[in-house]
C-alpha cells in the first residue's frame, strides 16, 4: 500500500477515525489499534514478510530484557551478539547474499577459474533495512546501558512497525518515541492540520517533482549512450530532484501522517540542496541514518578521539558502509566514497562544521560568496547521484565520459519547459520555506486564511494534473 | 476534533465543486481530435457487417471502403498503429459492448511480433486519454493501472497535462483518415531507398510473452462465443513470406478461424511502388491487397 495510492486514502481517514473516536482515551487500545493496522499496512506487500518482522521484533524485545536481566557480562554479550548476529544475518541472506556470490564469482573468473555460485531467489522484504536499525540501536542502546528495556510487547511492536515510519524511516530511536507511545495523547488541532499541511506537500514532491522527473531521468539514463553530454547533465539533474522530491517526498507524508496520530517522528530532510559544504549536505539530507551511523558506528569507532587520521579513517568508514547499506551494488559503494572524499578536505582543514545554520539565515538571499558554496555542493552532489542511479560501475563510467565530451556545450536533446518551470517554482517555494521544517509549514500565515486554502488547493490540483500512475518511492527498494 | 472535521469537510466541498468545473477540459478534449474512430464506437455509430482491427499493418494495408464495394458488406477498420493484441481486444469488447455485432472480423497481425516483445507495439493508452469524459474509458484506464480509483468520483484525477491544450490536433499528411476508418499512405510519399529483404526472419516460440497469447485467444474464444467469423489476415512485408507465423497461430486457432494470406506469386509484391516502407504498402499496394481479402471475404461468405 502506497502513500501515493487510492488504498491509503481510504486506510488513513478509517485508521484516524477508530484511533480517536473508537479508541480514544484508552492509551492500550489506541497502541494495539496502531499496531493491528501496522501489521495489516505491512502485509498488503507481502503478508509472508510479516513473519520475518514479528520474528526480528519479538527477538530484540527478548533479547532487550534479557540484556538488561543478566548479572554477568558474559549472558549479556551472548543475548546481545545474538540479536546483532541474527539481525545482520537476515540483512546479509535477504540483501547481500547474491551481491557476495557475484562479486567472489567475478573475482574468481579475473584468476581464470570459473566458479558456480549458488545464488538465491528470493525477494527483498520491503523495510528490512530500517526496521532492522530500529532493533539494532534499541538492543545496543539497552547493552550500553543508555535505556532500560520496553516490558510491554505491544509497545516495543510498535516503536518498530508503526506504519509511517516502517517501510522506509525516518530511523527513530527508542530513546525518542517509546517515550511518544508510552504517554497518553490527545487530540490537537493545530498539530492535526500541520500533518495534514506536511503530507499535503511530501504529495506534491512525490508525484509532482519526483515522478515527472524520474520519466525523463529513466529516459536519460536508460538510453545513457545515444544521448549528449549536455543531455546527460540534464539527466542527472532531474534524477537529482527525483531522488530528493521521492524520499523527502515520502518521509513528509510519513511525518504528516504520524502527527495526525498525534505522534512526532525525527525530521529526516532539512532543505539539502541549499547545503554551502558537503559537510552541512549530510547534516541535512537522510537525517535519521546519518545521526544513526554516527552514534552507532562512528563514535563506537573512536570518532575524532584517536586524532585526524583516525577521524578520516572513521569518516570513510561510515561513507562506505552507509553507501553498502543503500544496496548491493559497487555503484552505491563508490557513492558512499566519492562522497568520503569531498567529506576529505573539510576534514583536513577542520571546516566540517562550519555551516551549522541555514543559508541566508537572516536574510532574503545568499550572498555572492554563499551561492558559489551553494552551486560547487549542488554540482558535487548531482555527480555522485550518477552513481547513484546508474545500473551498475560500467554504465556510470560510461555516462561520466558521455559526458565529458565535446557535446557538453551543445543545446540538449531533450528539454522539458514544464518540468523545468516545476523545478524553478518547487525550488523557489522551497528557499522560501528554508527556515522552517518544511517549506509549506508556515507558508502564508501572515495572509488571510482565504490565501493558504487557495495555495493549497492550487497544490492539490497540481498533484492530480502532473499525477502519473501510482509509482514506488525509491527507498522502498532498500 | 470537531473544528477539524468542520474544516476538512468544508475544504473538501469546495474542492469537490472546485473539480467539476474541470469538465470543461474533459468536454473539449473529444472534439480536438483528428481521429474520432474510438468516440464512433463508444457512441454506438460503428454498426457494420465487416470490422477490421489490427496494428498500422491494418489500419494502412487494409480499406474498409474498398471491401464495402467489393463483397456488399458494411465494413470499418478500427485498426490503430502501434498497438497491441490487448488492444484490440478492448476494441473488440467495446465494439461488442456498443454497437451492433459485426459478422466478420478481420483480424490483421502482425508478422512476426504478434506475440512478442516488440516496443512499437502497445497498448495505446493515448487513444483512450481524450475520451476520459466516457465513464467505461476512465474504468479501462484504471483497470490498465494508469488512472487511480480517484477518477470515479474527481474529474482532475481524469485529466493529464495533454487535456490542457485547446489545439485542435492535425489529421497525419501521408495517410489521411477515410470515412470508412482506413488510413492507407498516399503514393507520393513512399520511400524511395527499398531493398527487397531476400533472408527469413526466425521466430522464437519461447520469447512469446504469455500475456499477447492469451488476449489472442480470449479475442478468439469471444468471436466463437458471439458466433462472428474471424479472419486472421497476413498483409505482405517487402520481404520474402515466412509461413512460421501463420502456422504458429494455426497451432493454437479455433478450427472455424480463417486464414487469409496474401497471394506470394505476385510480383507487385516484390515491387517497391506498391510499398510506402518495408512494412506496409501504399495506396496502390493497399488497393491490390485489398481486393485479394475481399474476394476471400466473398469466397467464405
Amino acid at each position: 500500500m502506497l502513500f501515493n495510492s487510492f488504498n491509503f486514502a481510504l486506510f488513513l481517514p478509517l485508521v484516524f477515525i477508530l484511533y480517536w473516536f473508537i479508541s480514544n482515551k484508552n492509551l492500550k487500545f489506541q497502541n494495539l489499534l496502531l499496531l493491528v493496522a501496522s501489521y495489516f499496512f505491512y502485509s498488503c506487500w507481502d503478508w509472508r514478510f510479516l513473519f520475518l518482522l514479528i520474528f526480528s521484533t519479538l527477538l530484540d524485545f527478548f533479547s532487550g530484557i534479557q540484556i538488561y536481566k543478566s548479572n554477568n557480562a558474559s549472558q549479556r554479550k551472548f543475548w546481545f551478539w545474538l540479536s546483532i548476529i541474527i539481525n545482520l544475518g537476515f540483512l546479509g541472506v535477504f540483501k547481500y547474499f547474491n551481491f557476495f556470490a557475484d562479486s567472489l564469482k567475478d573475482l574468481f573468473s579475473v584468476f581464470g577459474f570459473q566458479v558456480n555460485m549458488w545464488s538465491l531467489k528470493v525477494i527483498l522484504p520491503i523495510g528490512i533495512s530500517f526496521y532492522t536499525f530500529h532493533g539494532l540501536s534499541y538492543v545496543i542502546d539497552i547493552y550500553k546501558k543508555r535505556i532500560s528495556p520496553e516490558k510491554n510487547y505491544i509497545d516495543y511492536a510498535l516503536f518498530v512497525s508503526f506504519f509511517p515510519l516502517l517501510v522506509a524511516g525516518p530511523i527513530e530511536r527508542a530513546t525518542h518515541l517509546l517515550p511518544q507511545i508510552k504517554k497518553e495523547r490527545t487530540f490537537n488541532y493545530n498539530r492535526a492540520v500541520d500533518g495534514l499541511r506536511q503530507i499535503l506537500w511530501g504529495l506534491f514532491k512525490k508525484i509532482v517533482i519526483a515522478d515527472n522527473c524520474a520519466v525523463y531521468a529513466n529516459m536519460i539514463f536508460n538510453n545513457s549512450a545515444d544521448y549528449s553530454g549536455s543531455t546527460l547533465v540534464m539527466g542527472a539533474l532531474f534524477f537529482t530532484f527525483q531522488i530528493y522530491g521521492d524520499f523527502s517526498g515520502y518521509s513528509d507524508i510519513a511525518l504528516g501522517t504520524s502527527r495526525l496520530f498525534g505522534i512526532e517522528l525525527l525530521q529526516n530532510f532539512s532543505f539539502p540542496y541549499f547545503s554551502r559544504d558537503i559537510a552541512e549536505f549530510w547534516r541535512r539530507w537522510h537525517i535519521s541514518l546519518s545521526s544513526w551511523f554516527k552514534d552507532y558506528l562512528y563514535i563506537p569507532l573512536g570518532g575524532s578521539k584517536g586524532g585526524k587520521w583516525m577521524q578520516i579513517r572513521n569518516t570513510f568508514i561510515v561513507f562506505l558502509v552507509s553507501g553498502f547499506w543503500h544496496g548491493a551494488n559497487w555503484t552505491f559503494v563508490v557513492w558512499g566514497l566519492l562522497n568520503a572524499i569531498y567529506f576529505l578536505p573539510l576534514l583536513i582543514f577542520n571546516k566540517n562544521r562550519y555551516h551549522l545554520e541555514i543559508v541566508a539565515n537572516q536574510s532574503n538571499l545568499p550572498s555572492f560568496k554563499e551561492f558559489m558554496f551553494m552551486l560547487i555542493t549542488f554540482g558535487l552532489t548531482v555527480f555522485a547521484w550518477i552513481f547513484f542511479r546508474a545500473n551498475n560501475l560500467h554504465h556510470a563510467l560510461q555516462f561520466v565520459d558521455g559526458i565529458f565530451s565535446k557535446s557538453l556545450f551543445s543545446v540538449p536533446n531533450i528539454r522539458p519547459t514544464y518540468i523545468i518551470l516545476l523545478l524553478l517554482f518547487f525550488m523557489m517555494l522551497e528557499w522560501l520555506g528554508r527556515k522552517d521544517k518544511y517549506a509549506l509549514e508556515k507558508m502564508g500565515f501572515q495572509y488571510h486564511s482565504l490565501f493558504r486554502w487557495s495555495m493549497y488547493t492550487v497544490l492539490l490540483i497540481a498533484i492530480f494534473i502532473f499525477g502519473t500512475k501510482e509509482q514506488e518511492f525509491i527507498y522502498f527498494q532498500f | 476534533m470537531k473544528k477539524f472535521f468542520q474544516r476538512l469537510i468544508l475544504f473538501g466541498l469546495v474542492f469537490f465543486v472546485l473539480d467539476k468545473l474541470f469538465y470543461i477540459f474533459l468536454y473539449a478534449a473529444p472534439h480536438l481530435e483528428a481521429d474520432k474512430r474510438l468516440e464512433l464506437l463508444l457512441n454506438g455509430k460503428i454498426n457494420k457487417d465487416v470490422i477490421v482491427m489490427g496494428s498500422s499493418r491494418g489500419a494502412y494495408n487494409i480499406i474498409a471502403g474498398q471491401i464495402e464495394k467489393e463483397t456488399g458488406k458494411t465494413s470499418y477498420n478500427i485498426s490503430y498503429a502501434g498497438s497491441n493484441i490487448q488492444f484490440h481486444l478492448f476494441l473488440l469488447k467495446t465494439v461488442l459492448k456498443y454497437n451492433k455485432k459485426p459478422q466478420i472480423v478481420v483480424l490483421s497481425l502482425d508478422d512476426p511480433s504478434e506475440f512478442l516483445f516488440d516496443k512499437s507495439l502497445n497498448f495505446r493508452l493515448d487513444r483512450l486519454y481524450p475520451l476520459e469524459k466516457y465513464t467505461y474509458i476512465n474504468q479501462e484506464l484504471i483497470d490498465q493501472n494508469d488512472k487511480s480509483k480517484f477518477s470515479w468520483f474527481l474529474y482532475l484525477a481524469r485529466l493529464n497535462k495533454s487535456n490542457f491544450t485547446f489545439t485542435k490536433k492535425k489529421e497525419a499528411l501521408e495517410s489521411p483518415i477515410l470515412s470508412c476508418g482506413s488510413m492507407p499512405f498516399l503514393e507520393k510519399f513512399s520511400k524511395k531507398e527499398l531493398v527487397f529483404d531476400t533472408k527469413q526472419k526466425h521466430y522464437f516460440i519461447t520469447k512469446e510473452l504469455k500475456n499477447k497469447r492469451k488476449a489472442f485467444l480470449e479475442f478468439q474464444h469471444i468471436c466463437n462465443a458471439n458466433n462472428i467469423k474471424l479472419i486472421y489476415c497476413f498483409a505482405p512485408n517487402f520481404r520474402v513470406y515466412n509461413p512460421v507465423l501463420e502456422n504458429r497461430i494455426k497451432s493454437i486457432a479455433l478450427r472455424e478461424n480463417k486464414f487469409f494470406v496474401y497471394d506470394t506469386n505476385i510480383s507487385a509484391y516484390k515491387h517497391k511502388k506498391y510499398f510506402h516502407d518495408v512494412s506496409h504498402l501504399n495506396m496502390r499496394g493497399a488497393k491490390l491487397f485489398t481486393s485479394e481479402l475481399s474476394k476471400f471475404i466473398n469466397l467464405n461468405k
